[in-house]
């Protein structure tokens, strides 16, 4: 199969999407002549023109608040928060409108938007352009929240997400971006809500999530050279979370090691964590639930202190290899 | 000047001696090399003579006080000198060794959910199960290696209230056991001249339309032959009197379903073989339908339990008080023998076990009358005599 980056993969879908139905169009920061500032809508302003790729001044709240008021009329929007960490500027439209106009109508409404953001650290973009804020929205019912890993996933999901009924917060991740991987050319689309099995072991389950899921992959198949077998499930979509398939995984190790770029405190891993203990997959549990997780602080700007701020592949490594030989 | 007192190094190993007494008090004089106090290691108990002539100061350590080796415990003064404060420092003793601790048991067992959920599924009680994990936890490969626990309550026995017979019998055996100071004595005999006199007996009984002869019969028979050679094996233990009894009534133990029961055969001695068959025949089958008469289980002078019947081939019993000896019986079975002329030949030997009452029967009497018993079972002519 042809094999395509995470940022080209995210561009066919909106591509596809937009020839295929004319209400999806992009809005956003500097995604028309400048093609977005990860190139992710590179060439889509030349397609599509500037009714279809519309720039905006600084203003989230007005991507925001302009998405949902497209989605409620008709359209099938996707926003653009060029940088996760300005989600906070968007999010009263976000959490207080979008989230809620669907259930406060009765079900009268529908918005089908999607806000595309990239987050996450690694790029020496410091603490106001590094954020892993997926959890504030996860914490949000009426919203869902998708974070997907590889190219092939990007595309499904993006989609998948164009075409659901309700406004996703879709996170990509700056370093994931150049990352290849076999992508189909037709369109495709990746339910929401299911959870993905990466890599198959018996010893220990590590969830990750975005670009954990890489790292972890890395780190499993380093110890796989020292015969631990870990198998890494995925959960692709935050919320509505598929948990079966990472309930089944644990049943089968009984050991579970969580991993985010999120601060530990309040992150993802906290839910997974609870979520594993209130399962059926509690009684099957040999050692505690560990989390691996970013550090509770702003990402440095020092790339050492940034290196260091969040999970790295060794970190991975060394916290499986403990929890799997028994030693946690 | 003041000499101090030290408590020795009195074994290789010793660190410690612990203070038993002081022989001299507090002031008091002591002559060089008198015993001035008693210590004790662990091995030894000894006299420490006092390292010098003078008086008794600064004593620094307590009977069961326990001292390291070469500390000053005391002092002694030359007459007129006075004790100095730095004596009178109180006593440094160790604390006494704790006592063996045990760590007070975790109310819970550390282990895994997985290894609770299969010590669940396997009925396996965790907390025998030893923990591989961190900090001993157990894990669920540890359940998995550990042997199933049978913990479960035992099922519950079928309860038979003692009553009757065997309460009665129960009560007498253990008071007997209990009170009675129990000798044995076994012998061999060599049955080959008793079954042929029986067959013989049983020949003409059977012409006569008489009662079979049983080997219980005939023992009867020389069991009160005996007795009446050895009246102290048919006597009765009253305070500080040995009665010699005037009656030899045989009893013979009988094994009922609900019990022990030994009905006599009065005057034994008295009867002919043909008599006592009879009667011992109506009292056993009288004792299987329950219905035998106060009479007829009472005034046994001596008692005779045969199991050969049953294959045992020696047992000992226990006495039947008022008694002073009982007579266990196994089973006639063909033995290899020396013959008086020193060849091995294989005849039918019983081993005969008899249990007395030692206060009465000593070894040698108890000798004499087995060995006459077995004279009479050898030779039954002497039946006649």
């Amino acid at each position: 199969m042809r094999e395509i980056t995470y940022s080209e993969a995210l561009r066919e879908a909106l591509r596809q999407e937009m020839q295929r139905d004319e209400r999806v169009f992009i809005i956003g920061e500097d995604v028309g002549i400048y093609g977005g500032a990860f190139g992710v809508t590179r060439g889509l302003f030349k397609e599509f023109g500037e009714e279809r790729v519309i720039d905006t001044p600084i203003s989230e709240l007005g991507i925001a608040g302009a998405i949902t008021g497209a989605a409620l009329t008709g359209m099938r929007p996707v926003g653009e928060i060029m940088f996760m960490d300005f989600m906070t500027l968007a999010s009263e439209q976000l959490v207080n409108q979008a989230a809620k106009i669907r259930f406060m109508f009765g079900g009268n409404a529908t918005l089908p938007f999607v806000m595309r953001t990239p987050a996450g650290s690694g790029t020496g973009a410091a603490a106001q352009h590094s954020q892993s804020l997926e959890n504030w929205f996860v914490h949000i019912p009426g919203l869902k929240v998708v974070m997907p890993s590889t190219p092939y996933d990007a595309k499904g999901l993006l989609i998948a997400s164009i075409r659901d009924d309700n406004p996703v917060i879709f996170i990509e991740h700056k370093l994931l971006y150049k990352v290849k991987g076999p992508v189909p050319e037709e369109p495709y689309t990746i339910p929401l809500s299911t959870s993905e099995v990466k890599r198959s072991g018996q010893d220990l389950t590590v969830v990750a999530t975005s670009v954990m899921v890489k790292r972890s992959l890395e780190a499993a198949a380093q110890l796989a050279s020292e015969g631990i077998e870990v198998e890494v499930v995925d959960p692709r979509t935050l919320k509505p979370l598929d948990a079966e398939p990472i309930i089944r995984s644990v049943m089968k190790t009984g050991r579970v090691l969580i991993v985010h770029e999120a601060c530990k405190t309040g992150g993802y891993g906290g839910e997974l964590a609870a979520l594993i203990a209130e399962s059926e997959a509690f009684d099957y549990l040999e050692a505690p639930i560990v989390r691996l997780a970013g550090r509770d602080m702003p990402i440095p700007y020092n790339r050492t202190l940034e290196y260091h701020a969040v999970p790295q592949v060794e970190n991975i490594v060394a916290k499986a290899r403990e929890l799997a030989q028994g030693r946690i | 000047m003041a000499i101090p007192v030290i408590m020795p190094k009195l074994e290789m190993a010793q660190e410690t001696a612990t203070i038993v007494e002081w022989l001299r008090q507090e002031g008091e004089a002591v002559e060089k090399g008198e015993p001035l106090l008693v210590v004790e290691t662990d091995k030894i108990t000894v006299d420490i003579e006092a390292p010098a002539s003078g008086i008794l100061a600064g004593v620094r350590a307590e009977p069961a006080d326990i001292v390291p080796v070469t500390e000053i415990i005391a002092y002694l003064l030359e007459p007129g000198e006075a004790a100095t404060p730095e004596m009178a420092a109180t006593a440094v003793p160790l604390p006494p060794p704790p006592a063996v601790q045990t760590a007070p048991a975790l109310a819970k067992t550390r282990a895994t959910p997985a290894a609770r959920r299969l010590a669940r599924e396997r009925d396996v009680e965790l907390r025998t199960v030893t923990g591989s994990g961190p900090r001993g936890r157990v894990q669920a490969a540890d359940v998995q290696t550990s042997p199933i626990t049978p913990e479960r309550p035992a099922p519950a026995a079928e309860v038979i209230p003692l009553q009757g017979i065997r309460r009665t019998s129960a009560e007498r055996l253990a008071a007997s056991y209990q009170e009675v100071p129990h000798v044995y004595f076994t012998m061999r005999v060599d049955m080959g001249e008793f079954e042929k006199a029986r067959a013989s007996l049983n020949a003409s009984a059977q012409r006569a339309a008489a009662p079979h002869v049983s080997v219980t019969a005939l023992l009867v028979k020389a069991v009160a032959w005996a007795l009446q050679r050895h009246p102290w094996l048919n006597s009765t233990l009253r305070g500080t009197e040995i009665h010699l009894l005037p009656e030899i009534n045989v009893g013979v133990a009988v094994a009922l379903e609900e019990g022990l029961i030994v009905p006599v055969v009065q005057h034994a001695d008295l009867k002919s073989v043909s008599e006592i068959a009879r009667r011992v025949n109506e009292l056993v089958a009288r004792a299987r339908e329950g219905r035998l008469a106060p009479a007829d289980v009472a005034g046994g002078t001596f008692t005779l339990s045969n199991l050969g019947p049953f294959g045992i081939e020696q047992f000992t019993a226990i006495i039947n008080p008022p008694q002073v000896a009982i007579l266990a019986v196994g089973a006639t079975r063909p033995a290899a023998l020396v013959s008086p002329e020193g060849q091995i030949v294989i005849r039918p030997v019983l081993r005969m076990t008899l249990a007395a009452d030692h206060r009465v029967v000593d070894g040698a009497l108890a000798a004499h009358f087995l060995a006459e018993l077995r004279e009479v079972l050898e030779n039954p002519t002497l039946l006649l005599w």
